[in-house]
């Protein structure tokens, strides 16, 4: 009982941040360089890890240290948390909470308090420029995530991510639903401020809520950021492409392929796509993909009675 | 007991962020006095960064918690929608209606273009 409801999901959540963030790195490095040719893609975030590891952790003049301490080692437990929420099978779950996809979306909600505080707490202009910037970001891609989720609950009439995938044995919802896939990739560019979100941890901060960061506190930050990336790919996979459902091989691989696919996409987004101007990224995320979330409510709700 | 797996989940990575940043850097002297000094581009700074800050985009935050609000509600009646059918989706419509008119008012109130 100790194995199965306690250490269980704590190695599944560490082993997914510690593989996945490591893949992120690597996935990063294949997407922006587009080919192999550098024999060190799969050494070099480890090398550039072990180099953080090595380095001075600088300080500013009259920083909140105990928060800024806690900023990334918190944003780092928020994406654990959320791996240790998704279903691999149907016996096969982290936690199996009645009401996971709520929790799902606190982690959402506390992430940017935590960011907020990363840039706040550092108690320099740049970095408190990228933490106000990342609020506005966050307050509204908020709302966008938690009508997507809904609708995903519709169906399943259950907040539970293993009853959600069941819900989708006959279909999948990126098909049933088909803005919603597309509408949470966009959250979880947000949630990570990465590619054309970056508005926390951007160059035109000189890095931004990370610019007075160095040495190991900018690793773990750094990790936080790729498991978090992680834990989202997975969440998605499972609310929208089926979870572990699928012929052949067993339900974990499915779930693990999926992930997969999702992360690259991100990925891939993050590079292709420019970065949007912050003052319109309000404007875009209220006016236009907002309510395109409703629509996609409607639809699931539509389809959800269309089928019962 | 879900809840409590979780709790330990959050906290024990709480600690291992933690350990990470704190082992590797213990026995580090402080960096001096002008290395502490933020990063401005090349100018020093004369104040604090915690000064009072006008957040142009506040009415946006008042206008979400109008929204946060309404998703309280929205997550049980998620789960009772396929069971109440019409009634639910003609109850959540009205209640939405209601809330867009909401932002189309501080659409047109300039709400979503902080300047």
């Amino acid at each position: 009982m100790i194995l199965d409801q306690l250490i269980l999901p704590w190695l599944l959540a560490w082993l997914m941040v510690g593989l996945g963030a490591y893949l992120v790195a690597v996935l990063d490095r294949l997407l922006a360089t587009g080919s192999a040719r550098d024999g060190s893609v799969w050494l070099a975030p480890l090398a550039s890890a072990a180099w953080l590891m090595t380095q001075q952790a600088t300080t500013t003049e009259a920083p909140d240290a105990p928060a800024w301490r806690l900023a990334p080692a918190l944003y780092l437990a928020l994406a654990a948390t959320g791996l240790a929420l998704v279903p691999w099978s149907p016996t096969l779950v982290g936690v199996d909470l009645a009401t996971s996809l709520v929790l799902w979306g606190s982690l959402e909600a506390l992430a940017t308090v935590v960011i907020f505080l990363h840039g706040w707490s550092a108690n320099a202009h740049l970095a408190l420029i990228g933490a106000y910037r990342y609020v506005a970001l966050g307050l509204s891609y908020l709302l966008i995530s938690m009508f997507v989720l809904i609708g995903v609950a519709l169906p399943a009439e259950s907040l539970r991510l293993t009853e959600v995938v069941a819900a989708q044995t006959s279909l999948w919802h990126v098909v049933s639903q088909p803005l919603g896939l597309p509408l949470f990739l966009m959250v979880g560019l947000g949630l990570t401020f990465w590619g054309p979100l970056d508005l926390a941890d951007s160059t035109d901060l000189s890095g931004g809520t990370a610019v007075e960061r160095s040495g190991p506190p900018r690793l773990v930050w750094a990790l936080a950021r790729a498991a978090m990336l992680v834990a989202f790919s997975a969440i998605a996979a499972t609310a929208f492409l089926g979870g572990w459902l699928g012929p052949w091989l067993p339900g974990p691989a499915w779930l693990l392929i999926k992930s997969l696919a999702v992360l690259v996409a991100l990925l891939w987004l993050g590079r292709r796509l420019p970065r949007f101007a912050p003052e319109r990224c309000v404007t875009l995320m209220w006016v236009v993909l907002l309510p395109l979330s409703f629509i996609d409510l409607i639809w699931a709700g539509a389809v959800a009675l269309w089928m019962a | 007991m879900a809840l409590l797996t979780l709790t330990t989940v959050l906290m024990a990575t709480l600690g291992l962020g933690w350990l990470l940043q704190w082992l590797p850097a213990r026995g580090q002297p402080k960096p001096t006095y002008p290395q502490r000094a933020p990063f401005l581009g090349g100018g020093s700074p004369d104040t604090h960064a915690w000064n009072r800050y006008h957040i142009r985009y506040y009415p946006m935050t008042l206008l979400l918690i109008a929204f946060e609000m309404e998703m309280m509600f929205m997550y049980p009646w998620a789960v009772v929608f396929v069971e109440k059918g019409a009634m639910a989706v003609m109850e959540m419509g009205m209640f939405l209606a209601i809330l867009s008119v909401g932002i189309v008012y501080a659409w047109r109130e300039g709400v979503f273009r902080w300047q």
